[in-house]
């Protein structure tokens, strides 16, 4: 666990600055728009001093074109200090309406569901709360893709965002090449990140635990392996 | 929406004092505002003389507190809050805190500690309580002077010794006390400490008998002084000096004498009823007389607890009256039934010998004759002897032991080689279900008549134990039989049925199953030692514990025997007779705590010593 990550190569690092100037310009008017207008922090800003947002998201499924959000958890935390003074959550109800499944999986009902407002009638306030902020998430093909569709669906426009991710940064500090392999590749799920080091254990599936999950995940990574006066860039993806 | 941070909040209140004040509705609105930092081991939390805004509860991790010393003053664990002590001063930390494990924290703002310590009682009484232990233990570690029974000897002294050859007259040895304007004066050939002489010896051995001024002092001088070691505690000179009816001691570190303690040093020092409750023993003449004075027993019991006595002190002090009345009666017993025909020795056994009596507690002793001894000739007399002993000191409040373990049981009242024989056959051929009865044994002091004896046995013992490593087995898995009262799910079990089903056997449970345990490496050591935490010093010397494990069984121990002791205290206080038996529903979520720990210690080390004294396996 000791292994320090490695540098990107220049082609690899991605300027989230100059992205989100030119999407200012193309998104339609609207709350997006001025997401994008808000801006990004610069890339060799250090990660000290990036302002750090976690998230995750409940969703009816794992499908990000057919299933639909129905829960979000954010909170705001730096290299050394997570807020729960900042944290935020929102229910969604879903247009379709939930299976049995995912129900026993978040111990959300239906009838709390019932009473939640639908997405597009809350992704403006989350918009909001991403604005300027690197997002932390635990895999981030999952959260990122069911963000862009929402908001496909909602403002026609793709949302995009710099996340660091903590399941990444374990595979990188886990990783052995094969012929040091012994046995399977340690278990990158969450709960397996979490116990290398030493942090409790939650329930999971509850967005706003699992945001904070992930949350003090990335503190212990910091604490372990990464450098908080290395620039953003070598962190986001 | 509503937030709510229920894994946090959830958290917080598995523990004291959030627990007590789980339905308090502010509770929630204090999570919103908790921040939460990961930190590595072997990081400073709050570092030495910095100031701290926080307070701090470990979610997970471990913590080590240390003293402005640096020294280490205790350990914490998931569920402890820390750094409350400065918020109560204005931030200002006169300890520090270090992560010992990779820790994570939530950081509970200082203003959300001083409005609920401020609204709460429940949340006060907690930290009110937690500071009077820190207050008692930030003062063991200082061996503050507050009072007899807790400062050392050595505290005591004032001046280095004034001393004067062996080849002195009385005249010069007068004018070197009368210049340094001391009351004895200490003598030494070669350097080495041969004698003492004090103003009553100038009184009654000179002057009175019209000795020459220039007549050796040899002459006039107590040969071979009483002199204690300066790590002996003040009390323990006290009682001697009651004991032996003397006024000076000589304090020797290393053999060589470093000062002389006087009855003027120790009543300057203010001192408590005890020591004078022994002096006032040795003067009874009769039954009554002794009985009286038992009554005031539980007084001095409340006394010493109140006055802040640790638990060593109050089982010295208390096992050091128990034989002033063993003692006295003995001597009262040989001059009723005429001197003894042969030499004895009266054995106290269990926490007597141990010197960890508290204040309710049978007697539990034997007798050890010399080989001289003749049944037919001297069997009478000492039956006698023996039962008007026992049968008076359940008079003077220590209850005939239902065991029939007393010196007036034929069985226990043998010759040294009997006794010898019987040790070799309970160690070479040992069986369990016997041994059980017979710890109790293992623990063996003399306290009256020829103390020789007793020691004699005890290199028997010792030697026998180290032989036979079977026979440490047996001892081990008999310490194994009384488990601490932790359940399952880490709750406390309770025992028993009936009356007491709500309750717990302090003794049972956790004080005796730590002696079982600390005799069993006593015995693997070879340690000539009595006293538990004595022991657990040889033990920690010896290396029979991973590093600090010697030290978690001494806490444990103080921790258990110190709620027993205030437990004992308050049955006094309302007038119950005092027992062994707590309900924990009495206890604070502070004390609950810790005797969790210490059960927590007790149960490993259980398990610990299984396999260190494993044996053979059939």
């Amino acid at each position: 666990m000791s292994k320090p990550l490695k540098d990107k190569a220049k082609e690899e690092m991605q300027d989230w600055q100059v992205m989100f100037a030119e999407w200012a310009n193309e998104a339609p008017e609207g709350p997006l728009k001025r997401f994008y207008q808000a801006g990004m922090i610069a890339p060799e800003t250090a990660l000290r001093d990036t302002p750090l947002l976690a998230l995750d998201l409940e969703t009816t499924g794992l499908d990000p074109s057919k299933d639909e959000i129905i829960s979000l958890g954010l909170i705001p935390l730096n290299h050394q200090i997570i807020r729960c003074q900042g944290a935020q959550y929102w229910m969604a109800k879903p247009e379709r309406s939930l299976n049995a499944e995912s129900v026993t999986i978040h111990e959300i009902t239906h009838s709390e569901l019932a009473e939640a407002p639908p997405l597009h009638a809350i992704l403006d306030d989350i918009l909001v709360a991403l604005t300027h902020q690197v997002v932390v998430v635990h895999c981030v093909a999952i959260e990122r893709q069911f963000l862009l569709e929402a908001a496909m669906k909602v403002y026609g426009y793709p949302l995009y965002f710099p996340v660091i991710d903590t399941m990444d940064i374990e595979r990188q500090v886990t990783f052995k090449p094969w012929w040091k392999r012994f046995g399977r590749q340690p278990s990158l799920r969450l709960d397996a990140c979490r116990q290398r080091y030493k942090l409790p254990r939650y329930k999971a599936h509850h967005a706003l635990t699992d945001a904070l999950s992930s949350a003090e995940l990335l503190q212990a990574q910091i604490a372990h392996h990464m450098d908080p006066n290395a620039a953003i860039s070598r962190y986001w993806v | 929406m509503d937030v709510e941070l229920t894994e946090i909040l959830e958290a917080l209140c598995q523990h004291a004092p959030f627990n007590e004040i789980a339905d308090d509705p502010q509770l929630n609105d204090m999570t919103k505002e908790i921040e939460i930092q990961y930190v590595r081991a072997g990081e400073w939390v709050i570092a030495p003389s910095a100031l701290n805004n926080t307070l701090f509860f470990i979610r997970s991790g471990a913590i080590e507190v240390l003293s402005k010393e640096n020294k280490l003053i205790r350990r914490m664990n998931e569920g402890e809050l820390f750094g409350y002590f400065s918020l109560l001063r204005g931030g200002k930390s006169s300890q520090s805190m270090r992560t010992i494990e990779d820790s994570l924290l939530y950081r509970i703002p200082a203003r959300w500690f001083l409005k609920l310590y401020e609204e709460n009682d429940a949340f006060s009484d907690f930290f009110q309580l937690a500071r009077e232990v820190r207050l008692r233990v930030a003062m063991d570690s200082q061996s503050s002077d507050v009072s007899l029974m807790t400062c050392p000897v050595v505290s005591l002294l004032r001046r280095p010794p004034i001393s004067a050859d062996i080849s002195s007259d009385i005249l010069t040895s007068a004018q070197i006390m009368a210049e340094h304007r001391v009351s004895s004066l200490l003598i030494t050939e070669n350097d080495e400490l041969i004698g003492i002489v004090t103003d009553r010896d100038l009184r009654t051995r000179a002057v009175a008998k019209g000795l020459a001024y220039d007549t050796s002092v040899a002459d006039i001088m107590t040969r071979d002084p009483i002199v204690m070691d300066s790590g002996d505690y003040a009390s323990e000179a006290v009682l001697k000096m009651m004991e032996r009816n003397v006024h000076h001691i000589p304090i020797v570190k290393n053999g060589r004498p470093i000062g002389v303690v006087s009855t003027g040093d120790i009543i300057q020092k203010e001192s408590h009823g005890s020591v004078y409750l022994i002096s006032d023993i040795y003067k009874q003449t009769s039954i009554e007389g002794l009985k009286s004075i038992s009554r005031k027993m539980t007084h001095t019991f409340t006394h010493l607890v109140v006055a802040d006595a640790n638990t060593q002190m109050i089982g010295n002090a208390m096992s050091h009256i128990g034989t002033a009345f063993v003692k006295r009666l003995l001597q009262l017993a040989e001059e009723k039934f005429g001197p003894p025909p042969v030499p004895y020795c009266f054995i106290a056994l269990g926490s007597q010998a141990r010197e960890e009596q508290t204040i309710k507690t049978d007697q539990d002793n034997a007798l050890i004759l010399s080989d001289k001894y003749d049944k037919q000739l001297h069997g009478e007399y000492f039956e006698a002897l023996t039962d008007w002993v026992c049968r008076h000191l359940d008079d003077c409040g220590y209850d005939l032991c239902s065991g029939d373990i007393m010196a007036s049981n034929p069985r226990w009242r043998q010759p040294l080689s009997v006794w010898k024989d019987n040790f070799s056959e309970w160690i070479q051929k040992p069986k369990a279900e016997a041994l059980l009865r017979l710890s109790i044994f293992f623990d063996l002091r003399g306290i009256y008549g020829d103390k020789t004896l007793a020691k004699q046995l005890n290199q028997h013992i010792r030697q026998e134990a180290k032989q036979h490593s079977g026979f440490l087995t047996f001892m081990a898995r008999n310490a194994n039989q009384r488990k601490p009262p932790l359940g399952f799910f880490r709750q406390f079990v309770l025992d028993g049925e009936g009356k007491q089903s709500r309750t717990f056997n302090l003794k049972e449970r956790g004080i005796a199953p730590i002696i079982d345990i600390v005799r069993v490496h006593a015995l693997a050591c070879g340690s000539d030692k009595l006293n538990t935490l004595e022991r657990i010093e040889d033990i920690d010397a010896a290396g029979l514990l991973p590093d600090g494990r010697a030290k978690d069984l001494a806490l444990a121990l103080e921790m258990i025997g110190m709620v027993r002791i205030r437990h004992q205290k308050e049955q006094i206080e309302a007038g119950e007779e005092p027992n062994n038996h707590v309900n924990p529903e009495n206890l604070s979520s502070f004390e609950k705590r810790h005797l969790r720990d210490a059960f927590h210690i007790v149960s490993r080390q259980q398990e610990f010593i299984k396999f260190r004294y494993a044996g053979k396996r059939s």
